[in-house]
């Protein structure tokens, strides 16, 4: 902080002394390097946990299977012998992390239980043709794990298998790139979870059940449904008015929502998604109504007109939404 | 010269200031509003999330008008081309002109895109045709351009690359003067970058630069980096291979070699030594970052360990350090302290959630496609198993 400048303040009279003072002492306390700590202990155990897949699995032949698979459950069981030990039980609300060292070794113990269950499926097929089972057991373990020890970055996890296992890769930076939606069971499938997954975030709100993993759950699910509805836009040609008319209706809901909530994130996204839509469905049209350098030049007009016209919008509403912290 | 109003600049300042204060709970919450009511600033400054959506609209506004005045007028030759880029920046700036004027716009994402775009039009000019010192002239103007913005629109991305632009014109201007200047040019840059470091360390103290605080600081750090990155070994190294074309193997030394490895091994810890001794967290991040470029550095030339056996000894030493260190600073001393004194707290975990998803989420994917045996990777392919 400046203090020269506080000093002016209080020469104007806007501060008192006593907080002058505290500001002052405020300059000697203590840095803090919790974030900066955290992340190098987060790097950490990436590069250990990596590294060790890299040398276990190239020195499979000597290990050998069985013993591997012994000493990955006990290391498992090991981290979630310490969590239960350690945890304060289970709370609808939030509950504050013991110390430190508890989320990362839940987190651990988790990962540490999907490749358990992988391993256990690829070398004795335990699950035998049952595929599902494979990706239901640790999802309904990584649910439970995630709302008894209250660990969001476990719960996404949860939810990245729950998708897995409907079939969709619902990794954020890779939901586009690895998935098909070229594909009706796909487009389908990704509707009905993103639904699920928006309906989840409200129940957890309105009920008071780890109403801080809503956001999460609302996350997931509204990219899920946005993505799903645009791709069944594309992929239904010739009824993609009716898909052009559910996507605006979940953009006004979630549109609302955002405003109620006072939520400028969603309030983008939604914003930005409803742009695609409507795009989409202005250059279909403009090419149905007259071919040529015409309809180039209208939609070209098109893309600059509503660009500025959607900024101005933003600049409105932010205008109209309370500026607080939260996203 | 600012653009903005200074009054504006200052409340802005002023109410920062005080919200930190508050958050530090060294003033009350009846202070904190009546300050930011006697000081009310009438830039907009929209929300993260808004700045980030209108930039992506000024993007595809500022690509299709491109597109559109291209095909109106021009007949695809260079001259056409020349003019074409020259006008849409002329245009953009005309744009950026009126709405910082008349809308006070601050870092409201529109203004930033439209400053890169005039940046990438003006010199996109230059690189229509090919001629004799194009790289040297477009990074003078780049850095001129730059210049004029970061005084004028108080930017800092703006001070960060007119200094990457007046470094590079430094580096081509100077390594024109034959062989002596070649050999000299990583130690003339060091000197330049601790030379721009101090300047902007006076001129960060003083009174009158309150609206470039956040500008020095960026050239700061980047002034850190420059002076790592001219004495780093690999740099040096291969920079006179390809300047020299002297084909040096991997094993082959340069001349004054060791210097160069000295330099490369002292400035990150050093950094680190300095940023302790003054709490000074901008110097211990930039050494931690520049620590790591001085083992991949290492590891370039000799390759001790296996890449996985290295992952495994860094993570262990990084969990003992952040071990050591949590259990140290549990009570603060040499005034640092591990307790979480920010305010940002619930963003963060938010935020960290999300990259747990990215780091391990795809690994739970990819493990499930094992299971399909044999399907096509990714969830996408596993489909078909249900």
């Amino acid at each position: 902080m400046d203090v020269k400048l506080f000093e002016k303040l209080f020469q104007q009279q806007l501060i008192s002394e006593t907080e002058l003072e505290k500001i002052t002492v405020q300059q000697q306390a203590p840095v803090s390097v919790h974030w900066d700590v955290r992340t190098l202990l987060y790097l950490g155990i990436v590069l250990l946990t990596t590294g060790l897949g890299i040398v276990v699995y190239k020195n499979i032949d000597t290990v050998g299977h069985d013993i591997m698979i012994i000493v990955i459950a006990f290391a498992c069981l090991v981290c979630f012998a310490y969590c239960l030990k350690k945890s304060k039980g289970y709370s609808n609300k939030r509950i504050e992390s013991p110390n430190i060292w508890f989320d990362y070794v839940l987190l651990l113990g988790c990962l540490l239980l999907l490749t358990f269950v992988a391993y256990i499926q690829y070398q004795y097929n335990v699950f035998g043709n049952r595929l599902g089972m494979a990706t239901f057991i640790p999802m309904v373990i990584l649910f439970v794990t995630a709302y008894y020890f209250d660990h969001l970055g476990v719960l996404s996890l949860a939810i990245t298998n729950l998708a897995a296992w409907a079939g969709i890769s619902a990794t954020p930076l890779q939901v586009l790139e690895n998935n098909d939606f070229n594909n009706d069971q796909i487009i389908y499938t990704g509707l009905v979870l993103g639904l699920g997954l928006v309906a989840i975030s409200f129940l957890s709100k309105n009920r008071n059940i780890k109403e801080h993993f809503a956001f999460t759950y609302k996350n997931f699910g509204a990219h899920l449904l946005f993505i799903s509805c645009l791709a069944a836009m594309f992929y239904f040609e010739n009824i993609y008015l009716v898909w052009f008319a559910v996507l605006a209706g979940i953009c006004f809901f979630f549109f609302k929502n955002a405003l109620k909530e006072n939520s400028f994130y969603f309030l983008v996204i939604t914003l930005l998604y409803a742009y695609i839509g409507l795009s989409y469905v202005v250059i279909e049209l403009l090419f149905l109504a007259g071919d040529g350098i015409g309809a180039v030049y209208l939609g070209l007009i098109y893309f600059i007109a509503s660009g500025i016209g959607l900024i101005r919008m933003f600049i409105q509403y932010n205008k109209i939404l309370k500026r607080n912290v939260s996203i | 010269m600012s653009a903005y109003n200074t009054s504006d600049l200052y409340n802005k300042y002023v109410q920062e200031q005080a919200s930190d204060a508050f958050h530090t709970k060294c003033i009350s919450a009846e202070t904190h509003e009546h300050i930011l009511l006697q000081h009310e600033s009438h830039l907009y400054i929209p929300n993260y999330f808004i700045r980030i959506g209108s930039a992506l609209l000024t993007i595809v506004c500022i690509l299709f008008s491109g597109l559109l005045l291209g095909l109106l007028f021009v007949n695809s030759d260079e001259l056409g081309f020349f003019i074409l880029y020259i006008f849409l920046a002329g245009i953009s700036y005309g744009a950026l002109e009126l709405l910082v004027k008349q809308k006070k716009y601050y870092n409201a994402g529109v203004d930033n895109i439209l400053m890169l775009s005039i940046l990438s039009f003006i010199i996109g000019a230059f690189f229509i045709e090919d001629f004799s010192d194009q790289y040297l002239v477009a990074a003078f103007i780049s850095m001129l351009i730059c210049f004029w913005f970061c005084k004028r629109f108080t930017d800092s991305f703006m001070a960060i690359l007119c200094y990457l632009s007046g470094f590079l014109f430094l580096f081509l201007l100077y390594t024109r003067f034959g062989t002596f200047a070649k050999a000299t040019a990583p130690v003339m840059l060091m000197a330049v970058s601790a030379a721009v470091f101090f300047v902007m360390k006076n001129a960060y103290k003083k009174a009158d630069t309150i609206f470039y605080k956040p500008s020095l600081r960026a050239v700061m750090l980047l002034a850190l980096i420059t002076f790592y990155v001219c004495g780093n070994y690999f740099v040096v190294k291969e920079l006179s291979n390809q300047m020299f074309d002297l084909q040096l193997g991997l094993r082959d030394t340069i001349p004054m070699g060791w210097l160069f490895w000295i330099f490369t091994a002292i400035i990150p810890p050093a950094y680190i030594f300095y940023g302790i001794k003054n709490k000074d967290l901008l110097f211990i991040r930039t050494g931690l970052l520049l620590i790591a470029v001085t083992i991949f550095t290492v590891r370039y030339y000799y390759s001790v360990l296996d890449v996985e056996v290295a992952m495994v000894v860094a993570g262990v030493i990084l969990i003992a350090i952040s071990y050591t260190l949590i259990r140290y600073l549990k009570t603060p001393k040499y005034g640092f302290t591990f307790a979480n004194t920010g305010y940002a707290a619930k963003d963060m975990l938010n935020a960290e959630a999300l990259i747990v998803a990215q780091t391990f989420g795809e690994k739970a994917t990819v493990d499930s496609g094992v299971q399909f045996g044999g399907g096509s990777s990714g969830g996408g392919g596993a489909t078909g198993s249900f």
